[in-house]
């Protein structure tokens, strides 16, 4: 049995715990089945999107061509580097080098700005031309080489639904993720971690690894086939 | 042992603060029965009055709009309110961390906050009712629930924050399961409670995402019409049938799971025998949890689905059969070798093993495609799930609250009473239920408010048997309400069971559930290495069990104290 | 307590994994402006394939992991599966239902001999 006397015993060990160990390994491992409940989640939009997809194959190729591959392109690189970054700042906490914990941490919430950034301008290039979620779907205008009023199609309309829901929900996992990182970043800096312990930093980056790996998969999906 | 009899996890402090902020497993444990036996109460008296309804033909009671919203009210609540988090949150929460030596859950904090969760869901689905109506039953079957007046946004609202409450209690378990044993105590040695919370954890946490985002596709498709579910807008309804069942099967499994694992426990206690295919009754829940996630056609099979699906899914129903079987003959191998004591808990079991089987072997018979094409949305599929939901899941609860009671209370029910009140129970189910096999069988449409006369004696005997059904209850809730004030102090193990909770936590348990860490060096249900155990049983009274050969307790543990 | 145990990812592997993960990146931009036919989806998804198990495998450290975690992603990732294949099964086999004879089953197979003649 492991035994600590209750001065050795330290701060961030809980009392129904018996090793700083146990206690890392259970919330990782609580993580993981949680990115699995995420994974599911997103799985019923992906059904929805293969269904409709086999359906109205034309449409959806014809549909995405309005979707700039540049801007989600940019963003993809942009979101790959924020999840480089986190995994560096996981790397140097368990360097115990807590300054460039901050800084990567840093970097990371400037690029999940940059990437919120450029989604607002492609949502509102395509609001500008009608291009609506559901009801409200009505194209029109031309930019970018595209006369949007030939996109006005049936079951296009479909196809911006599954895109906006899609690409809003993962922006909304964005903007939950830009709040966790602020708030771990602050605790860093409050001196609360160390390489002893440093659960939440590496469960945070695991969060953002997931939410790279789903735009990893959507950016193909709607911008690209 | 030496315990400290004097303070235990309810008189540690009394405080109302102490309760609301607790982390403690066993008062949350407590804090969800007491919400679930709420809203039981409440959807069981909904279903006195739909049965009362239907004792004549047309208007008895109330009118037909009334009665939409009662069956409506009485299965949601039943379903989200009750049955999923009834066993697995409140006896779960309770006796997980205990069977497994524990002092808690892996994460006490996010047991409360899913509590809290629960108890704001289930408040949201309830402020449907001042809102307005809601009908239409509790499968919110798109269009129309999209279409119906906003009171059914406040239910799948309701539903959907009910499911993260228990998608964090399905994960909180299995990390627990994981990572939280006692020294010892290793897979093969898990008490079967354990391996049936362990698998509807999985099926919890697998399938719940889905009905979340079943919920938010609803809610955006009514407020933005994005047409993925409306035929009028482009989308398919047969998808939202897809994607609700691809939940709300596995959700009967999160319901009936459960109470295999309480039947496993009463069975193996009260023969006094080693729960025969200890392994196989073990494996054969994960085995249901992951087979259930190919079945969910089965509902669908006159909604337009393809025949080719259908086929499929109707095969795999079958496939249920095999563990589901293989658990029913090991109970039965069980009490065939062991020493039977007819406790009213043992009482339960035995009612469940009749009941249930009913129930599953109905629902091979409504897997059939042939069959189910003249069954569906009949009498017999509402006998079928009763003869499960309630023939299973309420009745191994109540099995379950009885054979707990001591350890949660530290107070004696009166067992005359509760054998009554049991048997009182089995006439009325099946004087409530089995008519209505026989009046499905014959096309008594289900969710009718009116019928034709020859089905009035079939409904006669179900409203009948339901008033029985009712006073059973009734009786239960009084003896066991009245055993609290006068009952007789619990012995720490007045069942001479051999997992944790019995033999290593006093009568009621400490805070931190045990003084010293339990060791274990031999499984569960090894009766035969501890015939001491036999002769101390019968009394009844006193403490037992201060020595079990097999187990010893380490000395006491350095852990600190919380101040 | 010392974390020694847990694996430290070195710069030096996760810069490759970036770079890798960004020439990708382009190559699925290349693959998708060239036409290849039928192939232009699963090279798409084979491309995303690659990445996330890159990013699983490195910047999550599941490599380095127990494998009981690396169990949980793959039984989520069957089960999604599973709710896709199950669905397709329907969606793409829609209306065979109707596809059938008209008559009874009776006359259908009294009619059988005589087609094959
Ligand atoms: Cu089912």
């Amino acid at each position: 049995m492991t035994s600590h006397s209750a001065e050795g015993h330290p701060a961030h060990l809980e009392h129904h715990f018996v090793s700083s160990e146990q206690q890392f390994d259970a919330a990782k491992m609580g993580m993981w089945l949680f990115l699995v409940t995420e994974i599911l989640l997103f799985s019923g939009m992906f059904v929805t999107y293969t269904v409709f997809r086999s359906w109205h194959p034309e449409v959806f190729a014809h549909s995405a061509e309005l979707l700039d591959w540049r801007m989600g392109g940019i963003n993809t690189i942009v979101l790959l580097a924020s999840s480089f970054t986190v995994a560096l700042a996981v790397h140097f906490a368990q360097k115990d080098n807590m300054r460039l914990v901050i800084i990567n941490l840093m970097v990371t919430l400037v690029f999940a700005f940059l990437f919120l950034v450029i989604k607002y301008f492609e949502y509102t290039g395509k609001f500008a031309h009608g291009v609506f979620p559901g009801a409200a779907f009505d194209p029109h205008g031309v930019a970018g080489g595209h006369n949007y009023a030939d996109y006005n199609i049936p079951y296009a309309a479909q196809f911006f639904s599954i895109y906006f829901v899609m690409t809003g929900i993962h922006a909304f996992h964005v903007i939950v993720g830009i709040g966790v990182i602020a708030w771990i970043t602050l605790r860093v800096s409050r001196g609360e971690f160390s390489s002893a312990y440093y659960t939440p930093v590496e469960l945070t980056g695991l969060y953002w690894h997931l939410v790279d790996i789903i735009w990893i998969f959507l950016f193909p999906l709607l911008y690209l086939i | 042992m030496a315990q400290d009899e004097t303070i235990n996890y309810l008189n540690h402090d009394r405080s109302l603060k102490s309760w609301l902020l607790t982390k403690d497993h066993k008062r949350i444990g407590l804090m969800y029965l007491g919400a679930v036996s709420l809203a039981f109460l409440a959807g069981g008296i909904l279903a006195l009055l739909i049965r009362l309804e239907l004792l004549t033909p047309g208007e008895t009671i109330m009118g037909p709009d009334a009665y939409n919203q009662s069956f409506t009210i009485h299965a949601v609540l039943m379903v989200f309110v009750v049955l999923i988090p009834a066993i697995p949150a409140a006896l779960g929460n309770f006796f997980l961390p205990l069977q497994l030596g524990a002092r808690d859950v892996a994460f006490p904090r996010l047991n409360l906050f899913s509590f809290y969760l629960y108890l704001t869901g289930a408040v949201i689905v309830l402020s449907a009712l001042i809102v307005g109506r809601i009908d239409g039953g509790w499968t919110f079957y798109a269009p129309y629930s999209e279409r119906v007046g906003d009171s059914i946004l406040f239910v799948t609202t309701g539903v959907f924050v009910m499911g993260f409450s228990s998608i964090l209690t399905g994960l909180n378990f299995i990390v627990t399961v994981h990572k939280m044993r006692t020294p010892g105590l290793t897979w093969n040695r898990l008490p079967l409670f354990v391996w049936s919370i362990y698998s509807t954890a999985i099926v919890q946490v697998l399938a719940t995402p889905v009905i979340g985002i079943t919920m938010v596709l609803l809610f955006l498709e009514r407020f933005l019409s994005i047409g993925i579910f409306d035929p009028a807008l482009g989308g398919d309804p047969v998808l939202f049938q897809h994607f609700f069942w691809f939940y709300s099967h596995p959700a009967v499994y999160i319901m009936i799971l459960p109470a295999f694992g309480i039947i496993s426990e009463l069975i193996g206690t009260f023969s006094r025998h080693r729960v025969s295919g200890y392994t196989f009754v073990a494996l054969s829940s994960v085995a249901i949890a992951f087979l259930g996630f190919l079945v969910w056609g089965h509902h669908m099979f006159v909604s337009g689905q393809s025949a080719v699906s259908s086929v499929v899914f109707s095969l795999l129903t079958y496939l249920i059969g095999i563990p589901t079987g293989v658990k029913v003959l090991n109970w039965v191998t069980t009490m065939y070798r062991g020493s039977i004591s007819f406790k009213t808990p043992m009482i339960y079991a035995l009612i469940f093993l009749f009941t249930f089987s009913i129930g599953g072997f109905s629902g091979v018979m409504v897997g059939v495609l042939g069959i189910d094409i003249h069954l569906h949305d009949t009498y017999f599929i509402v006998a079928h799930f009763h003869y499960v939901m309630m023939g299973g899941t309420v009745i191994a609860m109540l099995g379950g609250i009885h054979y707990w009671w001591p350890k949660m209370t530290g107070r004696m029910y009166n067992e005359t009473l509760g054998k009554i009140a049991a048997i009182l129970v089995f006439i009325g189910f099946n004087l409530t239920f089995f008519p209505q096999f026989i009046m499905g069988s014959r096309g008594m449409p289900r969710r009718y408010y009116d019928y034709l006369p020859e089905f009035q004696f079939m409904h006669e005997l179900s409203t009948y048997g339901s008033w029985i059904l009712g006073a059973a209850l009734f009786m239960i809730l009084g003896y066991m309400m009245a055993s609290l004030i006068n009952g007789k102090k619990a012995p720490s193990n007045p069942w001479g069971a051999l997992t944790l909770e019995w033999t290593h936590a006093a009568a009621l348990p400490h805070p931190h559930n045990f003084l010293a860490t339990p060791i274990v060096v031999r499984g569960p249900y090894d009766y035969h290495l501890a015939r001491e155990m036999f002769e101390l049983v019968p009394s009844g009274d006193g403490q037992h069990g201060e020595v079990i050969p097999g187990v010893e307790a380490s000395e006491p543990d350095g852990r600190p104290e919380e101040a | 307590m010392s974390h020694a145990e847990h694996h430290i990812v070195p710069i030096k592997t996760l810069t490759a994994v970036i770079l890798t993960l960004g020439m990708l990146t382009i190559l699925t931009v290349a693959a998708s402006q060239m036409d290849l036919g039928s192939f232009n989806v699963p090279v798409a998804m084979c491309i995303a394939g690659i990445k996330a198990s890159l990013v699983i495998a490195i910047f999550m450290g599941l490599r380095y992991d127990n494998g009981t975690n690396a169990l949980i992603l793959a039984i989520g990732l069957v089960l999604a599966f599973v709710f896709l294949v199950f669905v397709l099964l329907d969606t793409n086999f829609r209306g065979d239902t109707s596809a059938t004879q008209s008559g009874t089953i009776m006359e259908t197979e009294q009619l059988a001999p005589a087609q094959t003649r």
